[in-house]
């Protein structure tokens, strides 16, 4: 192998090739288990890596309780605890010692899990995950650790006003809905979280028929067929009750948190748009001429380009299962909150009543279509993006789809997306700081669902 | 967090090389005449590519009074240089569907796109017509100085946390510029200038004090022939200077450090040591990576075990230390005490750790099982686009050569349980006596608020029992050393 390497390059160094890009659409298989489970795959078999990504849909935060809020990220933090004759240390010693990365995570939708490997340990790394997910021990000395544990982060979160404007950004704009509860538990919520609401969650959230599937690097079709039914053939079926649908709460209200700092963290969020309408591709469009790509928006222009008034300042879509936002995050110096939220607004109505140009439309066009292959570099980021398709229901050839979806949009059509979606009345506004010059309609004394 | 490659960007053992295995990354190496070097990492998994360029500079080459000014001038480079209006470069990079950025650290400024193949040359020719040709209107100069100082605010001023990291390095670097953040001291920033930009541009900015790194789809061939077209033109700079830093004196007193906020409400406690970065000193370097590994590596490791799974006195723990300097680099502990542990509990917790280090060393099974996981982590870093180039110019730039990181594993190998007590005994032990002692910091809640939390949660934690993993959430690094634009 080294040497028919050394061959190719002295051939090119005599006659360097020229540079081009290759015709190379991600190559997306569809596997099915023997047992009928289906995932999907991306076989590369240059480096001797495999990761495998699952997610069980409609399984996360939003269906724990508000007496037991953070209960998901308990079991995430505790499946890799030890299970069956393994207990805690032994557990994590052998995914250390096989340099074994193994890890759940939940979202408010979904529950969900990794994998990543050597191909020499893939056997032990398969069996160590079934078990995780099939015989949990959640013993109390892990479960209270990782009770602690996550006290702590929320104490230490205490002095961060991002994740402050984020939690009261929630509160307000999912008012009423689970959604508005904290998904990381709070001070005492995980004080009532025991081994049993452990062993239910697993019983009766985690099931075959809620799972999907992603599968990338050193594997073949075939073996990826046996490993599935390895891992998840035991899982049983589940059914569960799926939160309502929720519209933008306490729309154009602007509540503030005052914290003793020298900036104000800005968090706005009005209705947006699901990734599977029609429309979404034009709507990225709109979002990446506003504020979506960074150097070159119009918002970074006008707040940090043209007055240096922020660092940065971004906008995108906020994509969940039951709710649709379209958002803006940035900070500037408490004295300058009331110009930035001015020129915010002010962008607003420049995007409705004024068409954006063919040139905006061309450049956003060509970055959406250009930058896809470099989130394809590397296993795990392959993994996650089959994962994430089949996560919103999408079609196997949905790159080929977006692709021809964006190219498609004409100015009128981003003009009409843009009617549809922006509304600045409609924004729900966070302020974490001492802002000046703004009037707040609501005031937080404390933050919700921490303590 | 970049864990493998944090761990790979180093070496300089003189290693006999038939005893050297196998390279991580097959890296191609050139230099073009005018002194400009070239690394480049084949890897034709997708046809795109990472192109950087790294200077030789950072924030610790900074005149005196002017902090910040290496990061100012990093931000500076995107407003405009002959033949490109401010802002184009970015632009044109995204148009052509590509992402680009750049980042300022103590010892290196860099800059990078990662973009598809065919637009190479483009990004090269940008590139190379900002090595020199730098000349951005005033106007942008004023408003990019605001942008700065937001983004202190951002990353400093906002959270007593980033007040605490920089404090901790000021302690430890007393009289080395290490000790200056990265960013810049407010009031300094507040007075920097184009003329201050300028003059550290043109004395630190030339291809014979860069590093060119392109990772992905080409060939060594391709870039080299690339490279000579388009950096080769350029002049060697025969005025950069070498590097030369203030020494540290030696210092007499134990440096505590406390902070109190009102805003705190988790406790921290770290402990950093000065020790030798690869640079400095490669076999000790090497046996250093071996014991963070096996004292700092995760929910198995010896700090975590003790102080939070078996003491019970912190809820996590660690260590880390970056090999990956010029001068004198950090290794810290740290760790966030559980409900109502005090500091100076956990403090005595963690000397009672190193002491063990110190006279017992480590066992032949944990040197063993933690050489095999560097190993791996080894041809994981290989399973990346940006990743190996990051790896290669952090080592260049603190002054590390291509085969430190090629050779990497089997160096690492090398490293016997000797020379890992050997350096635990020379550099952490909490009786020595040390020229630059270690200097521990508190971050604590208010005075009045520490009280009444304490009674609080001790009440609220009676039956649990506290401690944590989550390995993440520690993330507090001892050395804010990077900037980004």
């Amino acid at each position: 192998m080294r040497l028919a390497l050394l061959i190719i390059f002295s051939v090119l160094l005599i006659a360097p090739a020229p540079l081009h890009a290759r015709d190379k659409v991600l190559d997306i298989q569809e596997v099915t288990s023997p047992g009928g489970i289906k995932a999907w795959l991306v076989e590369d078999h240059s480096i001797p890596v495999i990761a495998l990504k699952f997610s069980f849909k409609g399984a996360g935060a939003a269906l724990d309780p508000a007496s037991k809020q953070g209960l998901s990220r308990i079991v995430s933090n505790t499946l890799d605890e030890g299970a069956g004759d393994l207990d805690s240390q032994s557990f994590q010693k052998e995914l250390r010692d096989l340099s074994i990365g193994l890890h759940f995570g939940s979202g408010r939708d979904n529950f969900g899990g990794n994998l990543k490997t050597l191909t020499r340990n893939k056997d032990r790394a398969f069996e160590l995950m079934h078990l995780a997910l099939t015989k949990p021990r959640f013993d109390p000395e892990p479960v209270g650790r990782m009770i602690a544990s996550n006290q702590s982060r929320i104490r230490s979160s205490l002095s961060d006003p991002d994740w402050m404007a984020v939690r009261l950004l929630n509160d307000m704009a999912f008012e009423g809905h689970p959604y508005a509860l904290n998904s990381g538990g709070t001070l005492s919520t995980l004080q009532s979280i025991t081994s049993i609401d452990l062993d239910n969650f697993v019983k009766f959230r985690l099931g075959k028929n809620n799972l999907i599937i992603s599968a990338a690097g050193d594997i073949t079709p075939e073996e990826l067929a046996t490993t599935l039914d390895t891992i998840f053939g035991e899982l049983p079926q589940v059914a569960l009750q799926p939160a309502p649908n929720l519209e933008t709460q306490n729309q154009g209200k602007t509540a503030v948190y005052e914290r003793d700092i020298p900036q104000t963290v800005i968090e706005m969020i009005q209705p947006g748009i699901a990734r599977t309408d029609p429309d979404f591709h034009t709507a990225q469009i709109m979002n990446y001429v506003l504020g979506g790509s960074g150097f070159g928006s119009r918002l970074m222009e006008e707040v940090r380009e043209k007055r240096g008034l922020a660092y940065g300042i971004y906008s995108g879509f906020y994509l969940s299962d039951h709710f649709k936002g379209f958002s803006v995050s940035t900070a500037t110096a408490n004295a300058n909150t009331k110009h930035v939220l001015d020129i915010i607004k002010a962008e607003w109505s420049k995007m409705l009543n004024k068409p954006v140009s063919q040139e905006e439309i061309d450049n956003a066009k060509s970055y959406l279509i250009g930058s896809l292959p470099l989130s394809l570099t590397s296993t795990d980021s392959i993994a996650s993006i089959l994962l994430s398709l089949q996560g919103d229901g999408l079609p196997i050839d949905y790159l080929e789809q977006r692709e021809n979806g964006i190219k498609a949009a004409s100015i009128e059509d981003v003009t009409r997306v843009t009617k549809r979606i922006l509304d600045p009345e409609k924004f729900v506004t966070i302020l974490v700081g001492k802002p000046e010059g703004v009037t707040a309609s609501k005031t937080y004394e404390t933050l919700p669902n921490v303590e | 967090m970049i864990t493998p490659l944090q761990a790979y960007a180093q070496t300089e053992v003189k290693a006999d090389s038939s005893t050297q295995g196998e390279k991580v990354f097959n890296a191609e190496t050139f230099k073009l005449d005018n002194g400009l070097e070239i690394v480049v990492i084949p890897n034709h998994r997708t046809p795109v590519v990472t192109h950087m360029v790294w200077y030789k500079v950072g924030g610790a080459d900074e005149m005196q009074g002017k902090s910040g000014i290496a990061h100012f001038m990093e931000h500076l480079m995107f407003k405009g240089s002959d033949g490109l209006a401010s802002g184009e470069f970015s632009k044109t990079v995204k148009k052509l569907g590509g992402n680009d950025n750049a980042f300022t650290g103590q010892d290196y400024t860099a800059y990078f796109q990662s973009i598809a193949v065919e637009h190479l040359e483009k990004v090269m020719t940008m590139e190379a017509g900002r090595m020199r040709g730098m000349n951005p209107p005033l106007q942008e100069v004023e408003s990019e100085r605001k942008v700065i100082l937001e983004e202190r605010r951002q990353r400093t001023d906002n959270d007593p946390r980033g007040r605490f990291g920089e404090q901790m390095n000021a302690a430890l670097y007393v009289n080395h510029p290490y000790g200056t953040p990265v960013i810049g001291w407010f009031h300094e920033m507040e007075q920097l200038s184009w003329d201050d930009a300028k003059t550290f541009y043109d004395k630190w900015y030339g291809p014979n004090n860069a590093v060119l790194i392109v990772s992905g789809d080409v060939t060594g061939a391709q870039v080299h022939e690339l490279a000579k077209k388009i950096y080769g033109p350029l002049a060697r700079v025969d005025s950069i200077p070498v590097r030369s830093r203030t020494i540290s004196p030696p210092l007499y007193a134990q440096t505590k450090v406390l902070q109190r906020h009102p805003a705190i409400r988790q406790a921290v406690i770290q402990r950093n040591y000065r020790v030798p970065s690869y640079r400095q000193n490669a076999k000790d370097s090497l046996a250093l990576q071996v014991i963070e590994e096996i004292m700092g590596g995760g929910a198995t490791s010896r700090f975590y075990k003790s102080l939070v799974i078996e003491q019970k006195l912190a809820t996590g723990a660690g260590m880390s230390y970056r090999a990956d300097s010029w001068d004198d680099t950090t290794l810290s502990v740290h760790a966030t005490p559980a409900p109502g542990k005090h500091p100076e509990e956990i403090e005595r917790a963690i000397e009672q750790e190193l002491r063990k280090l110190v006279s017992e060393g480590i066992t032949a099974e944990e040197l063993q099982d933690s050489k095999t996981r560097m190993q791996a982590a080894a041809i994981y870093a290989r399973d990346s686009l940006s990743g190996p180039a990051m790896a290669f110019g952090h080592a260049l730039a603190t002054g590390s050569s291509v085969d430190d990181v090629e050779y990497w594993p089997g160096r690492i190998e090398e490293v016997t349980a000797e020379q890992a007590q050997d350096v635990a005994r020379r550099f952490l032990d909490p009786d020595g006596k040390y020229d630059h002692p270690p200097v521990t910091g508190y971050l604590l809640p208010s005075a009045e608020k520490e009280v009444a939390l304490e009674n609080m949660v001790q009440d609220e934690v009676v039956e649990i029992e506290p401690a944590a993993n989550d390995n993440t959430e520690d993330g507090q690094s001892a050395n804010t050393k990077e900037a980004t634009p």
